[in-house]
């Protein structure tokens, strides 16, 4: 494992304590406020630090220092959960996140002096008012602080003690410098030293590795053999050092035993008494030693009465079945979801090869069916994540805003657990992010506006995400002044973008907010942007091979819908005859099928017809003429319509010859084979091997419908 | 020849898990992971190890827990136990002390540093 992947695990790691973080806080603003809570969040922090040290990730680890001492004085008690700590500490983390992703893209660390001033304010409990000198304490010395903290950690450590064993042979070897005078140490291991798992003896050799000479080894306290308790320390020792080790690598190495072993150095000095545990004679030394020190707050080291309770309160959390994972490159999963999508089709195309031999029927064909269909569905499920990764970074967006436009709105969160594919999820924080941003902006008013209008001065944003016939549904609703119909039109008369006479319905005005260049913010906000907010979000939506629709009331809210794929590798087609064309038009744009009774079909103009469906009159596109294949009905009523959803146009009904079949397919780019083709999303490989395009349908009814003239063509 | 140095890891964090893992196998020594302090109890129940290295903060069971339990059971009752910890305080360390720990490492740390202060509770 190279650098570089463990420090990928690293970041992966930190974004998950990143979110930890957030729901704890989350919790803590609510009101949940017990020690899991704020031991959660303080171990996000903390292991963030820890990671950020080990890869040198100075500006990070030194901000992380501050932000954790401030956690550690809330867990221990010392500082209380009040609404303006919570308040900091959010902000602190929002801070924090800039800070990952500063040191995961190299880039300059975010200004954090300001906060780390209120944090240590916080800490000492000082006011906003007294914050001042802090601040400029800190201020003065961002970095220094954490340098100065981490080489005082280092004074305990065992590094500046190999520091200078290194230093040591280092230098001993290739060019003895001067000589400096050689100097003794006297050692006096207790029994102490000999429990836990230390072994004096081998601190010893460690002093003599130094290059240590032992010059004598006091014997005096060694008892008769039978009055002798192997547990205890008889014995100490004194070592020659040479001069070129520092003392305090000698101290370094019983840093590690404490106060079980004296040491005095220099030649005038004594050895140290020798110590022996008084009331504990053949008992283990260990044991005493350590129920001495349980009095303090630990619990008994026997298995008494304590720790049965022990026993049981680790039991439950022993006995649940343990989340493991592991991770894998993605590429690898990339690649064996490829192979599933192959083979989904090779079984497909086995099937009917089979069946053109009449042997169809077999056993073996329909336990091959039922296996691969598993594979597909737990390869798909590989893939799959909740969705509340991407919702848990919408607290911080709202937090901005807040602070940035003064509105004050309560987030809902419905349907996290609701997973999807990976990919859909990474590139659904984009679009949303806008879509909240917007709803935020222009949707919500400001509290005075919302009392005037009788509404409660928070405003509220929902996000709920759930399953529904294999598409994911994500909506963002607001309870905000909803689309003002009105100003959009005029708006967009004004950008040109509609004819000042022309007739639009409801769906269509709110629709405009997603064309290019549009925007109905009086001012540019740099909340919202320049208005090229919303024709990208559709673009990006698009892009996941997914639908975007806009509900809105005035005075009520608005309500945005994504729809989307479960997954980018395998679509749900119908597979529809056209002329001598097989094509296949994605399932989610089909609304709905029929097979038209006479009179559904009236005539517009002298090229185009329109289907009356149910009162309502939607454009009918022969597909044949759209592909330019060859003319196979003599007329509308003697095929089938297909009435589909697309973006830009509305509905419209796609008139093919009939539909053969319902399938799952795996895409593939025209554009890598081939070269792009208008109205043309890929092909697929059919079951009998052969390759059917699969229909752009946006693109194919915003053409033919752009230059209805083409299809007399 | 000695055999080779067994050591268990207990660390919550992935990335620690993966710093160590290189560190110690690059130092030659025969290395076992658990997630958390019950992790490792449940691991250490069926298997030996010659050394435990351990990260205190850890969801579940802590490091201190850990410790604790461990010498007062039977069978790892003498088994160095290291602390790796970004905690130095001189509080922190008689806790562990006193809950049974041989030594610490502070966080970060270098893999020879490591490599040593395994072998000062070894060999």
């Amino acid at each position: 494992m190279t650098s570089e992947e463990i420090q990928a695990i690293f970041f992966v790691e930190c974004e998950e304590s990143l979110v930890a973080a957030e729901a704890g806080l989350a919790a803590c603003k609510d009101g949940t406020q017990d020690a899991d809570t704020v031991n959660a969040i303080f171990r996000a922090v903390h292991s963030i630090k820890g990671g950020a040290g080990a890869f040198g990730y100075t500006a990070l680890q030194a901000y992380t220092h501050t932000f954790e001492t401030l956690l550690s004085d809330v867990r221990d008690g010392i500082l209380a959960v009040s609404e303006p700590l919570v308040d900091v500490l959010l902000r602190a983390l929002d801070t924090l996140t800039d800070h990952v992703a500063s040191a995961r893209d190299n880039s300059t660390p975010p200004e954090d002096a300001g906060l780390i001033a209120e944090m240590t304010a916080a800490q000492t409990g000082d006011g906003a008012a007294s914050a001042a000198e802090p601040v400029a304490e800190v201020a003065t010395a961002p970095a220094q602080p954490e340098t100065a903290a981490a080489s005082s950690d280092l004074d305990f450590d065992l590094d500046s003690m190999l520091d200078s064993i290194v230093g040591d042979f280092d230098a001993a070897e290739p060019a003895a410098p001067a000589p400096s005078p050689s100097w003794k140490v006297h050692i006096r291991p207790h029994a102490g030293a000999m429990g836990n798992g230390g072994e004096p003896l081998l601190l010893l050799r460690e002093v003599e590795a130094l290059g240590g000479e032992c010059v004598a080894c006091e014997t005096s306290s060694v008892p008769l053999l039978d009055e002798l308790n192997p547990q205890q320390g008889y014995l100490g020792w004194t070592f020659l050092m040479p001069g070129s080790v520092d003392q305090a690598a000698v101290q370094d190495i019983y840093d590690f035993v404490g106060d079980d072993c004296d040491l005095a150095f220099g030649a005038d000095a004594t050895i140290p008494a020798v110590r022996l545990s008084v009331a504990a004679p053949p008992a283990p030394v260990a044991v005493a030693q350590l129920a001495a020190a349980a009095s303090v707050s630990l619990t008994p080291v026997r298995p008494t009465a304590a720790a049965p309770a022990n026993d049981e309160a680790a039991k439950p959390a022993a006995g649940q079945p343990q989340v493991q994972s592991i991770r894998i490159d993605l590429p690898k999963l990339d690649r064996l979801i490829d192979s599933v999508g192959e083979l989904v089709i090779a079984q497909a195309m086995m099937a009917q090869r089979l069946a053109s031999e009449g042997i169809a029927a077999s056993e073996e064909l329909a336990l091959l069916d039922g296996l691969t269909r598993d594979i597909q569905e737990s390869a798909m499920s590989i893939r799959a994540q909740p969705i509340g990764s991407v919702f848990s970074r919408v607290p911080r967006i709202l937090r901005e805003l807040a602070s940035s436009t003064g509105k004050q709105v309560k987030l809902e969160l419905i349907g996290e657990a609701t997973e999807l594919d990976k990919t859909v999820i990474e590139r659904l924080g984009e679009p949303l992010t806008h879509l909240i941003r917007n709803a935020v902006d222009h949707g919500i008013e400001t509290v005075q506006e919302r009392l005037a209008a009788g509404k409660p001065a928070e405003g509220t944003l929902v996000l709920a995400a759930e399953h529904r016939s294999g598409r994911i549904l994500i909506r963002i609703t607001d309870d905000g002044r909803g689309i003002d119909r009105e100003r959009v039109f005029a708006k967009a008369v004004e950008k040109g973008l509609v004819a000042a006479d022309a007739q639009m319905s409801k769906e269509d005005i709110d629709a405009l907010i997603f064309a290019p260049g549009f925007s109905t913010a009086a001012s540019i906000t740099s909340v919202s942007g320049r208005g090229v907010g919303m024709d990208v979000v559709r673009q990006n939506v698009k892009e996941l091979g997914g639908r975007i629709t806009i509900e809105s009331e005035h005075g009520k809210g608005t309500s945005f819908t994504l729809t989307l794929p479960l997954t980018l590798a395998i679509s749900d087609g119908m597979i529809v005859n056209v002329g001598d064309q097989t094509l296949i038009v994605p399932l989610t744009h089909v609304v709905e099928s029929l097979r038209p009774k006479p009179g559904d079909i009236q005539g517009l103009g002298t090229n185009q017809q329109l289907l009356n469906v149910r009162g309502k009159f939607i454009p009918v596109l022969p597909v044949y003429q759209a592909i330019g294949a060859a003319r196979s009905l003599a007329n509308a009523e003697a095929g089938v319509l297909i009435v589909v959803d697309t973006e830009v146009a509305g509905q419209a009904a796609l008139l093919v010859d009939d539909i053969c079949d319902q399938r799952q397919f795996v895409i593939k780019s025209l554009d890598t084979h081939y070269r792009a083709v208008e109205g043309i999303a890929g092909a697929t490989i059919l079951g009998d091997g052969q390759v059917a395009l699969i229909l752009d349908v946006d693109g194919l009814v915003a053409g033919a419908l752009a230059h209805p003239d083409r299809k007399a063509a | 020849m000695n055999k080779t140095t067994r050591i268990l890891t207990v660390d919550d964090s992935a990335s620690m898990r993966a710093l160590l893992l290189h560190a110690l196998t690059s130092s030659g020594f025969e290395v076992a992971q658990a997630d958390d302090g019950v992790a490792a109890l449940e691991w250490l129940a069926l298997n030996e190890v010659d050394v435990v290295i351990t990260d205190i903060n850890m969801p579940r069971l802590d490091g201190f827990g850990l410790i604790e339990r461990l010498r007062a059971g039977d069978r790892h009752q003498d088994r160095p136990i290291l602390v790796l910890t970004t905690e130095s305080s001189d509080e922190k360390k008689q806790r562990a002390r006193n809950a049974g720990a041989t030594g610490w490492i502070v966080k970060p740390f270098d893999p020879e540093k490591l490599a040593t202060a395994v072998r000062r509770v070894t060999h």
